[in-house]
């Protein structure tokens, strides 16, 4: 080995230090360092999906468990959701107080809308509430307490809000009555 | 001594050198470090092939469970709802102030010298408070004292089950009018009576200071 290089080699050997240093640089920008940026970018989604489907099966166990603890509240939500029928309730609630009142021996009930508005409180977005004038011509005291009792009864979404009770001028043995009932309604 | 002479020095020379030659040395010296640079990338290229297959399953897996999951959120915000639908109706129901059982009441503390001509009763939105007003006529010998008596028999009765009970006359005078009882005229009074409570049930204490009250009055 010659002990000093000549102007060439020197040349020779400082070009061959930056290709060197250049492979070197291109092999970990642009191979090992994309390789390297994706597995840990994979690694980082397998735990995160992991975490999500973990987390999911406890979702899973706790909707089943809700739905087993909210049995009861569903049958009772059910069944108060049956007592507004289908249709517009103009059309069906004037009837079946009539109904109900002629059931009681008071005749001709007069029932009549007053007005319709929506509730305020965000649980009760899918109901409504109507108020309704009852009039009842002539009713025997007693017959009308058993029949608003009944009403109260079997009716849950129903209260009295205003009730006039006045003596018939023809006939004393009878009262007219004006009921102000208010009923909620599921909003079909 | 015989001479010894290297004729072929020359040329071991050279073959040393171009054995030793450092362009020769340095590229097998720069291949070797390519093929362990080579190999350290085979290595993290086949690394990187596994994750990607068990990222695969795990997504797979994920896709399986995820419209379960989207469902259950679903129907969880539904029962919600559902309870706390029916909680707020269970209240509405609850605070419902029911008039026939006051109805029924006021019934019982009418007697027969007692005549009520109307009655107007309103019960406050959420069923609070009752405020009823009555109009009546009494008829007897002494028909204030009837009317009296009326009154606080209602109060005594409306105080066992309710609370803050208040049964007072907005007006009592006597009529004009005299009516036939038991067939001899008699004189009459006509009272307006006004009626508050709170739909609270009444406390034993509440319902025996009342009947004290109507008490030391008479």
């Amino acid at each position: 080995m010659p002990n000093k290089f000549n102007k060439d080699q020197i040349q020779k050997i400082f070009l061959s230090g930056l290709g060197f240093i250049a492979l070197i640089y291109c092999y970990f920008t642009f191979f090992l360092g994309p390789l390297n940026s994706s597995r840990e970018t994979m690694t980082q989604t397998i735990n995160e999906t992991q975490e999500k489907t973990a987390s999911s099966k406890t979702e899973l166990k706790k909707t089943a468990n809700l739905e087993v603890q909210a049995k009861e509240a569903t049958s009772r939500y059910e069944a108060l959701k049956a007592t507004t029928q289908e249709g517009a309730p103009i059309a069906w609630f004037p009837p079946k107080m009539r109904n109900f009142f002629d059931g009681h021996g008071i005749e001709k009930a007069g029932v009549k809308l007053d007005s319709s508005s929506a509730f305020k409180e965000a649980e009760l977005s899918d109901w409504m509430k109507d108020t309704w004038s009852i009039e009842l011509p002539a009713a025997d005291y007693e017959e009308l307490g058993k029949a608003i009792a009944d009403l109260e009864n079997s009716e849950p979404l129903l209260a009295v809000q205003k009730i006039s009770i006045h003596a018939a001028p023809d006939d004393p043995q009878f009262q007219q009555v004006d009921l102000t009932a208010q009923t909620i309604l599921f909003t079909q | 001594m015989a001479l010894q002479l290297n004729l072929l020095h020359e040329e071991i020379s050279e073959h040393r050198q171009r054995q030793r030659d450092p362009l020769k040395l340095g590229i097998y010296a720069l291949v070797a470090f390519g093929a362990i640079l080579f190999l350290w990338y085979g290595w993290n290229a086949y690394q990187t092939i596994q994750i990607r297959s068990q990222l695969q399953d795990v997504q797979a897996e994920w896709a399986k469970v995820e419209p379960k999951v989207i469902a259950a959120q679903k129907r969880a915000e539904e029962l919600h709802k559902i309870i706390d639908s029916t909680k707020v109706l269970d209240g509405i129901i609850d605070s419902r102030f029911y008039w026939a059982p006051f109805l029924a009441q006021l019934a019982g503390c009418v007697s027969p010298d007692i005549q009520l001509i109307s009655l107007e009763g309103t019960s406050a939105d959420d069923g609070s408070s009752v405020n009823v007003s009555l109009e009546g006529l009494s008829a007897a010998t002494e028909p204030r004292h009837a009317a009296e008596q009326f009154r606080q028999k209602l109060a005594e009765q409306l105080a066992k089950k309710y609370s803050s009970v208040k049964v007072e006359f907005r007006n009592l005078e006597d009529s004009d009018t005299t009516v036939n009882l038991a067939g001899a005229p008699t004189a009459t009074a006509r009272f307006l009576v006004n009626v508050t409570f709170d739909t609270k049930a009444s406390t034993p204490e509440t319902a025996a200071s009342t009947a004290t009250k109507t008490e030391a009055q008479k």
